[in-house]
């Protein structure tokens, strides 16, 4: 690629990013909305929020307590089961190991009305609880409740960093220190977690991080007893006051910024340190897997616990309510069971709508997407600049935005540009939204593939007389195709996933599950939601199928 | 005119030096080795003619005409300087049958189809793969995909091919039968060649002219014979072949001679470390295989009590010690433990 095409793809990027975010900035220190001639600058909005709302100030108290208690259960745990399905001879690990996952690839927004219809005080587990005990064990929406939820639906986050990280370390470092004379457990502990520390360290600010970008399940669970962080506040800001406040929704945005801006950079500087230290690693042999004798089968059955009560519970629930005509104490489910739920979904124009629209916007929007995201890197590849340091820092702020952010600030772009007010109602900005939030996400998976081919192939190219475009054209592309579609897929089952990003931008012609569901939740009608959440699984399993078929084995 | 000219050329990366002035001509139909270990520089000098990287000062010019000139500003990507360049990974493309991996070259210079045909054909033949045009590069053996390289790189004629470290992915005996056979096809095509090797023998073995480089600087420049037999430093007499180096003091240096003293024995050899040399501490270098055992005292001769052996097969390397120092020496005979003369020719007795 040409240097001076390479600059204008890292400045249309640069537009992309900055553009929705400096919007945003400026909006917080307006009067009135940005489209209005009479707003003036100022800083009451800030002055507003950060000292006389004490919804506000509970609702970023709440983020912090719910994302510290997360954290504190989902690290412990996802190294328990990083460590027993990696390193020891649990029974049938080889099952259990890609099932770990599968929580990140539900929405949680369906996972938590799956929690809600299960667990709820009229849910289903709880209705039969009742019947044995006497009364319901447990209480749904509390907020100890909700952390539990959110540390245990964050458990494959760790597992993921931790896994990889014991799997590159060779079994060799572990046997020396067996025979100059430590236990397995003493092995464990002085040995094996002390070297992957680094990646338990990012894993433990990635989920601080998730935790304060909450929404999905603190919207469910959180609304009954009022319980708002710092995404529901925001959303509940849209019409606290009768009229849509732009100034103070603007103010909130900038402060969620400020606090996962430095996260998200803290993780950049702690996965660098993460992968230097696996540079220093023992030589990564075949695993002999540690005998944990009789402590096997405790072992898998806390992970089955952990499966059962965060996938499999929550999911069966849901989808058995979505066949149930109706449902409450004293209802039985076989004579219940019926289509109609489905049938209704499909008298409703919009819903049909936003089925379609799904479908488009994770088939050809991801396509898309990944055809962005690989321009992109390929604009980057290979180009010792300070263009591409700049980048790398400019890719932490759309990690830093959260969906429903990312969503307002593509909202208001359109709104404020001329050129792009006509397509404001059309999946264009829905795709451009869901670009922009999964750029980081995108541009690795893309950049993982590009990173394998070596250097001297496209060198070879460049000798033998191809400029750096044919290169492109005729080497590092067709290289990188398998990697490519690979993305596709992971990028499929993301955008149908997606929820929070579609929020603001939902309009006739923008509909997708996700955001619907967020707004069917609001008006309670709970059997179209289970149908469209049973129909977004659907969709989710059939883009998880077409990840298997691939022999796709690559993650976040 | 020299094919190939390298000016006073300068390369770093951030704050570290990596060419410090490389001066070097390459005559038309040549082929020459840059000899170095690892960091010397060979590599990126290699890669800096190909124009893979971007020195900082000086010039590279082919047939007279700059390729990179920091004066004229010129620096021509590595497509337009229609050089050969076989990686040391082979860097085949993976996706690309052997004819599409050989015929990229011929496609990008807009050759008609026929042509291309024939010479593709016609170039794996010459390296003995013609059978195997359809095959993928992950089909052949390692011996196969070097071939198959070198097959691209020569298929579009270029002037000057380029080599970094070929051999070195190859066994053994592979690597012997490979010297052979890439030096008979450089030779026959008539096209000058620049080998990147860290391993002696092979440069000794394949080059016409041998550039040894050390710390980015270039020590020394010759005929193979030149650099084994009449190195002009110490660094360059030790790099090569397999050396006794002495810790001697110098008696007298005279027309080009030197008398040295190792443990109160007086030796002559070759001054080599020219007239403004004094005397006083110095280093004599001499090649294990020159070392002779004698049968008694005599000139330039020390005593030596035999220390032990290693059997190489065609015959023995013993060692010696000779006060605090230790001799090598090759003999087809084993040696009995005790005192022994050895023997230094005053002429392959060199003093530094």
């Amino acid at each position: 690629m040409s240097k001076p095409f390479r600059i204008a793809v890292v400045l249309a990027t640069a537009l992309m990013i900055l553009g929705p975010v400096g919007l945003v900035i400026y909006q917080s220190f307006l009067s009135g909305p940005f489209f209005q001639p009479s707003s003036t600058l100022t800083t009451q909005a800030y002055e507003f929020v950060l000292f006389e709302e004490d919804d506000f100030r509970e609702a970023f108290l709440n983020s912090a307590i719910i994302a510290a208690g997360m954290t504190a259960i989902a690290v412990p745990l996802g190294c328990i089961v990083a460590f027993l399905l990696v390193r020891t001879d649990l029974p049938g690990r080889r099952f259990i190991e890609p099932l770990v996952l599968v929580p990140m690839f539900i929405s949680s927004v369906v996972l938590a009305f799956g929690f809600v219809v299960a667990l709820g005080p009229v849910g289903i587990v709880s209705v039969w609880a009742k019947g044995i005990v006497g009364f319901i064990p447990w209480y749904l929406y509390s907020k100890t409740a909700l952390i539990v939820i959110a540390g245990l639906t964050h458990v494959p986050h760790v597992f993921l960093y931790a896994s990889s990280a014991l799997r590159s370390l060779g079994s060799d470092v572990e046997e020396a220190a067996r025979s100059s004379g430590a236990g397995p457990m003493r092995v464990a502990l002085t040995v094996s977690l002390p070297m992957i520390m680094p990646s338990i360290l990012y894993a433990t600010v990635l989920v601080f991080f998730l935790g304060f970008e909450l929404f999905g399940l603190p919207l469910v669970l959180g609304d009954p007893e009022r319980i708002l962080v710092l995404a529901t506040y925001l959303y509940k800001l849209t019409n606290k006051l009768g009229t849509p406040s732009y100034d103070l929704m603007a103010v909130v945005v900038v402060a969620i910024i400020f606090v996962t801006l430095p996260l998200v950079y803290t993780q950049r500087k702690l996965l660098a340190a993460a992968n230097r230290y696996v540079a220093v690693k023992g030589k990564a042999t075949a695993q002999k897997p540690l005998a944990i004798g009789a402590w096997r089968w405790p072992a898998a059955a806390l992970i089955v616990a952990w499966l059962g009560f965060t996938v499999v519970i929550p999911v069966s629930a849901l989808v058995l309510r979505s066949f149930l005509s109706t449902w409450g104490e004293g209802v039985a489910i076989w004579p219940n069971l019926t289509l109609n739920h489905f049938r209704e979904l499909m008298e409703y124009p919009n819903l049909v709508r936003g089925i379609v629209n799904t479908l488009l916007i994770a088939s050809v929007g991801g396509a898309l997407s990944v055809g962005f995201y690989a321009l992109v890197n390929l604009a980057l590849h290979r180009w010792r600049s300070r263009w591409t340091g700049l980048m790398d820092y400019l890719v932490l702020v759309p990690r830093a935005m959260p969906g429903l952010i990312a969503g307002l600030a593509m909202f208001w772009v359109f709104l404020f540009t001329p050129v792009l007010q006509p397509l404001r109602q059309t999946l264009f900005s829905l795709w451009l939204a869901y670009t922009l939030v999964w750029l980081a996400y995108g541009m690795r998976l893309v950049s993982a593939s590009l990173l394998q081919i070596g250097p001297e192939l496209e060198e070879a190219g460049r000798v033998v007389g191809a400029r750096p475009a044919q290169v492109s054209r005729d080497v590092t592309l067709p290289l990188i195709k398998a990697g490519l579609i690979g993305s596709w897929v992971l990028i499929f089952v993301t955008f149908v996933r997606e929820y929070s990003t579609g929020v603001y931008l939902l309009s006739p012609g923008t509909e997708v599950i996700g955001s619907l569901l967020v707004s069917l939740w609001g008006t309670g009608a709970v059997d179209l939601v289970t149908a469209l959440s049973t129909v977004n699984l659907a969709l989710i399993l059939v883009g998880l199928a077409l990840m298997y078929a691939l022999g796709n084995k690559r993650h976040a | 005119m020299p094919k190939l000219a390298i000016e006073d050329l300068y390369l770093r990366y951030g704050s570290v030096e990596v060419l410090k002035g490389i001066d070097a001509r390459f005559e038309e139909g040549s082929v020459v080795c840059l000899l170095g270990r690892s960091g010397s520089g060979k590599t990126t000098l290699l890669r800096s003619i190909a124009g893979l990287e971007e020195p900082c000062r000086g010039a590279i010019r082919i047939d007279g005409k700059p390729v990179y000139d920091a004066g004229q500003g010129v620096n021509l990507p590595p497509e337009r300087r229609d050089l050969g360049f076989v990686f040391q990974s082979y860097a085949l493309w993976p996706h690309k049958t052997v004819f599409e991996n050989v015929a990229y070259g011929l496609r990008l210079r807009g050759r008609t189809k026929a042509e291309i045909g024939a010479k593709v054909q016609a170039t794996l033949d010459g390296v003995g793969l013609g059978q195997l045009a359809d095959r993928y590069p992950s089909q052949l053996s390692g011996g196969q995909q070097q071939r198959v390289a070198i097959a691209r790189a020569l298929v579009y004629e270029p002037p000057v091919i380029l080599l970094d470290e070929p051999l070195s992915n190859l066994d053994a005996k592979l690597r012997e039968e490979a010297r052979i056979w890439i030096r008979a096809l450089i030779k026959r095509r008539g096209i000058t060649a620049v080998f990147v090797t860290h391993d002696q023998a092979e440069a000794l073995a394949i080059a016409d002219q041998v550039v040894l480089l050390d710390g980015g600087r270039l020590v020394q420049s010759g005929t193979p014979e030149d650099l084994y037999e009449r190195p002009e430093t110490l660094f360059a007499s030790e790099f090569m072949g397999t050396n006794n180096t002495l810790s001697v003091s110098v008696a007298e240096r005279r027309d080009g001679r030197a008398l040295v003293d190792l443990g109160g024995h007086r030796l002559w050899g070759v001054d080599r470390a020219g007239a403004s040399a004094g005397t006083g501490r110095a280093k004599g270098v001499i090649r294990i295989e020159a070392v002779r055992l004698a049968d008694g005292a005599g000139e330039n001769r020390l005593p030596a009590e035999y220390e032990t052996s290693i059997y190489l097969g065609n015959q023995f390397e013993h060692l010696f010690r000779c006060g605090d120092q230790t001799v090598r020496l090759l003999s087809d005979r084993r040696a009995v433990p005790g005192r022994h003369w050895l023997e230094c020719p005053p002429d392959r007795l060199w003093v530094f």
